[in-house]
Order: C-alpha cells, then sequence, then structure tokens
C-alpha cells in the first residue's frame, strides 16, 4: 500500500511540475490530465470510488476537454510566457513555495515520524434505547432535571435522562444536544460525551414491586454508537443490556436478520420449520420440537444478547422457540430480500396478568451503515443534510451558463465598446457646441461635430 | 488496507496547492493560470476527502462535490472570457492585460 501511495504521489508531483514549466500549453494540459487521474487514484485509496469516479468524469472529461478545446480553438498552444520583466518572480515565488512548505509539512512530517498518535479531540458516544419491558406506557429515566424525550420502539415512549458520573461528566451532559423526536428513524441517537453514566428508570406501571426504580451505570467509549435495551429479567427487575449497532451489511443476495432476547425467564431459539405453518397446534406438548423438520438457525439466545444471521433470499416460516421448545412466536411467509437489514426484539405483550402471554417480535431499526464514501452514503447525506446548498449550487450553474451564454455572443466586447464611445459623446457634445458657440467655428471636426438641435444624436 | 494516515496525503496536498499557486505566481500565458488555480482546487479536494476519511464522515465528500461544480462554471465563465479577450486582442497573455491598472 505504501508503495502504491509513494508511486501515486511522486507521479502527480512530477506531472503538475511539467504542467508548470512546459510551454506548449497542449502539453501542460495534459500533464494536469495525468494529475488528475493520479488524484482520483488517490480518492479511490481513501475509500471514496464514487468522487474517484467523478473526478474523472468531471474533471478529466469535461473540464480538461474543455481546456484543450479551447487551447486548440484560440491556436494558443505555444504562446509564450516571456514578457521579459517579472522574471525574477519566478524564482521568488519558487523559494517562497518551498519555505512554506517546509513550514507547514515540518510538524505533520515529525508527527508521522513520530509515533504519537494524537489525542481524540473531542470523544462523544451515541446512545438509543429500546424498551422490551411490558406494561407503562412511559419510562422515566432520571437524573438531574434534564428531560429530553426519546421515543423508544415502536409503540413505546420514554423519557430519558443521562447523567455523567463526577461533576465534568454532569457538566458535560448539560450540554448534550436535546434530543429531537423528529429525526428518522436511524438517528434516535443522543449525543453525548463519552465516559461513565448511570441510567436510572422508573417504571410507570405498579406491578414491579421492588424495581420502581432502577438504575445502572453504563460506560460509553468514544466515537461508538450504543442501543440500550431494557428488558424484565428473570426476577421481574428491570434490566439493560448494550446492543451492537452497527450490523455488518448482507452478503451479496442475502439478508441479514439480527435477534435480540427481550423475554425474560427464556432462552430464545429461531428456528426455520419449513412447511409447516400450522406449528402451534402441533406443538403443544414439549417434546415436539425433535418431530419437526425444523432447521435451527438461532440457538438459545439467551436474555439481553443480540445475534445476527444471514438468510438467502426467500421465503420463510420462522419460529421462536423458547428453551422448552415451546413455541413463543410464529412469523409465517417471512419474506428474505437480498439487501435487507433487520433486527427483531422479542418481547412479552403488556397483557392482563394470569392470562397466556403473548410475544411480539417488533422490529427495531439497527441500519446497516451504507459503506463509507458509496453513491448511496453521499446520495443520503447530499439530499438530506445539504439539500438548501445543492439548491445554491444549481442556481450558480444556471447564472454560470447565462454567463457563458452572454459572454458567447460573437459581439459581446464589442457592443461594451460601442457603449462606452457613445457615453463618451454624449459627455463631450455639449462642451464641443459651448466651443462652437464661443468661437463661433467649428472646434471639432468629422464625428464631433455640433449638431444644433440637442438631443439629435448622430448615428452610429 | 487503510495502512496510509491522513498525514501523507496532506503533505501531497500541500506540495501540489504549492506547485498550483506557484504557477498562477510564474505564468503568465491566462490559460495555464486557469490550469494551476484547477490544480490547487484538486489539491484542496484531496485534504478534504482524506480528513473524510479520518473523521468517517462523508461531509467531506459532500464539500469536494461542491467545490467541482463551482470549478465546472468557473472554467466555463474563464474560458468564454478567455475566448472574448483573444478575440480583441489576439493575446492572453494577462501582462497584456492592463486596462483596469490604476
Amino acid at each position: 500500500m505504501e508503495w502504491l501511495f509513494l508511486m501515486v504521489s511522486i507521479v502527480a508531483v512530477f506531472a503538475a511540475g511539467m504542467m508548470l514549466t512546459r510551454q506548449n500549453a497542449v502539453h501542460s494540459a495534459l500533464f494536469l490530465i495525468v494529475n488528475f487521474g493520479c488524484v482520483a487514484l488517490l480518492y479511490l485509496m481513501l475509500d471514496a470510488p464514487f468522487l474517484a469516479m467523478v473526478q474523472v468524469t468531471v474533471y478529466t472529461g469535461a473540464i480538461m476537454v474543455l481546456f484543450l478545446f479551447v487551447i486548440m480553438l484560440l491556436g494558443a498552444e505555444t504562446t509564450t510566457d516571456s514578457s521579459g520583466r517579472m522574471r525574477w518572480l519566478g524564482w521568488a515565488g519558487s523559494l517562497v513555495a518551498i519555505a512554506l512548505l517546509l513550514i507547514f509539512a515540518f510538524p505533520l512530517a515529525s508527527d508521522m515520524l513520530g509515533d504519537n498518535s494524537s489525542e481524540s479531540h473531542d470523544a462523544r458516544a451515541s446512545l438509543r434505547l429500546i424498551n422490551a419491558v411490558p406494561g407503562g406506557d412511559a419510562q422515566v429515566f432520571r437524573v438531574l432535571e434534564m428531560d429530553f424525550e426519546v421515543p423508544l420502539s415502536d409503540e413505546v415512549a420514554a423519557t430519558v435522562n443521562l447523567v455523567g458520573l463526577g461533576e465534568d461528566a454532569a457538566a458535560a451532559a448539560i450540554e448534550a444536544v436535546r434530543y429531537n423526536d423528529e429525526r428518522p428513524a436511524s438517528r434516535r441517537y443522543t449525543d453525548l460525551p463519552a465516559g461513565d453514566y448511570t441510567l436510572t428508570a422508573t417504571v410507570g406501571d405498579s406491578s414491579y414491586e421492588s424495581g420502581d426504580v432502577y438504575s445502572a451505570n453504563v460506560s460509553l467509549a468514544a466515537e461508538s454508537a450504543y442501543t440500550v435495551l431494557l428488558y424484565q429479567n428473570a426476577d421481574g427487575l428491570l434490566d439493560y443490556t448494550l446492543l451492537e449497532d452497527r450490523i455488518h451489511a448482507p452478503s451479496v443476495g442475502k439478508m441479514r436478520l439480527g435477534l435480540v432476547n427481550g423475554v425474560a425467564g427464556r432462552q430464545v431459539s429461531l428456528v426455520d420449520v419449513g412447511q409447516y405453518t400450522t406449528i402451534r397446534s402441533l406443538c403443544e406438548d414439549a417434546a415436539c420440537s425433535s418431530l419437526l423438520p425444523h432447521r435451527v438457525l438461532i440457538d438459545q439466545l439467551p436474555l439481553g444478547s443480540q445475534i445476527s444471521i444471514e438468510l438467502d433470499e426467500g421465503e420463510y416460516n420462522l419460529a421462536f422457540v423458547d428453551q422448552d421448545s415451546a413455541v413463543l412466536r410464529i412469523l409465517a411467509g417471512y419474506k428474505a430480500e437480498r439487501g435487507v437489514v433487520e433486527t427483531r426484539v422479542l418481547a412479552r405483550e403488556p397483557g392482563v396478568p394470569g392470562s397466556q402471554p403473548a410475544y411480539r417480535a417488533a422490529v427495531y431499526h439497527a441500519f446497516a451503515a451504507p459503506a463509507f464514501g458509496s453513491p448511496e452514503a453521499i446520495g443520503q447525506v447530499l439530499f438530506i443534510d445539504y439539500v438548501l446548498p445543492v439548491m445554491l449550487v444549481g442556481v450558480l450553474l444556471l447564472v454560470a451558463l447565462i454567463g457563458v451564454i452572454v459572454l458567447a455572443r460573437p459581439d459581446a466586447l464589442a457592443q461594451a465598446e460601442r457603449r462606452r464611445i457613445n457615453r463618451r459623446r454624449r459627455v463631450s457634445r455639449p462642451l464641443a457646441s459651448v466651443i462652437a458657440q464661443q468661437t463661433g467655428a467649428d472646434a471639432l471636426s468629422g464625428d464631433y461635430m455640433p449638431k444644433l438641435k440637442p438631443g439629435d444624436e448622430p448615428a452610429d | 488496507m487503510n495502512a496510509i494516515g491522513t498525514e501523507p496525503y496532506i503533505i501531497l496536498s500541500m506540495v501540489l496547492f504549492l506547485m498550483g499557486a506557484l504557477g498562477v505566481l510564474i505564468r503568465r500565458n491566462a490559460i495555464l493560470l486557469f490550469m494551476s488555480v484547477e490544480l490547487m482546487l484538486n489539491s484542496a479536494n484531496l485534504a478534504l476527502v482524506a480528513f473524510a476519511r479520518e473523521w468517517g464522515q462523508v461531509d467531506g465528500h459532500i464539500f469536494v462535490f461542491f467545490v467541482m461544480t463551482v470549478a465546472a462554471a468557473e472554467v466555463a465563465i474563464g474560458l468564454a472570457l478567455i475566448v472574448n479577450i483573444f478575440r480583441e486582442r489576439q493575446s492572453i497573455n494577462i501582462d497584456d492585460l492592463q486596462q483596469m491598472r490604476g
């Protein structure tokens, strides 16, 4: 990798140098194209394949071709630079450039050779909550007097407060970005300074006898995103787990299905039951799972943990089964589409105590981040965060277009010149007539002949 | 894959930028002047892309996009101007363009 970078950069600098020194403008343009190609290669090495392609098409394809076209149109290939004077400027400029380069590059280079990795300056972490606790509509996390709303999974809203341990962290938490629940689902994160936090929750539902207030310490590392899953543990208390947030993108032609277990006291397996869509009726007794021709996709997932698997494209009948082979939930006719990433949280439905518990496999959006530098990622940012600048650039291009059209009219400059001459005449005419009156003779001749009738302009 | 850090790219970008600035200073051909400006814009783009990778955010790429657009507009206008000037004076040596000298 190093040698490739070194080679490409040497070629780039060499091409730039040749561009500067060639007398023939066409050669300069060709060397500049080489330089742009090298820059495109560097973009590729910098994980920006889309920009590399744009570089090739726009810069070397459009702009440089325009340059070559103009050079050849004007026949300006060999316009010499030598105007004699200002010869010293070249040397002075080179000296200044080299001096500047040394000044700027020295700290960088010394930094690079010494292996002191620079400190992470503003370490921040992102946090998101998911609620798998049946009962109460609202979960309140309260520390300090700072409320911000965090809508959790599909149906449950919660108010969340976060606080840092210690003075500094608390101060930092106060300046945390206030959560705005109108952001799209993939951005339901709260940005926080990295560090240790205490999460506390009070459950609105009184069914948790001793678990009304629950607190836990969470340590958030810098530059990572966390999703906290809240669930009810085997003792009926609130518990939480940190989930892996960025799921790997699935392989080509597959989908990735993640599962989070939020059911207290159960170890959930995910099985593919083939054609047996009536599994629940088949399988009332505990031992029946061995009778079914099923394929275990996820085996015995403990409470609060997360796993993800890849599924081939197609339709599945999936069942969530606990450790006693009781079927908790069936997803019949589940369609696996390629490229999709989905994570499901299995949780108990809030229901009447004593009745048969129902379970739900709610989808929470763990996003597969589009690959860095891919057209998808760029497009998302471009048309979500930067819509207004895109519009403005469009307007700019339109203005440039109009400008070029105006300039391209054959007599664009000639007209301006004529207008200038006209204005001069208009100014000078009264003066000329004054002179003519005073002297009684034509002071000026030819074009500047004064007319007796004022305002009567000579035709051009 | 990412064996190269950000610093070499920044140094390279700096070198290219200074070469472009040098070109603006020492060349008198208006077209070459424009090409040098393009070189400078490109080196700035390279720095933006390098920093975008350093931070893992595509915003840098977006700005490169905008810079490319502005560069395209600038080249279109600039070359139209150069063509007009050449038509007027049969020369694109910028030392000949002294109308506006105070």
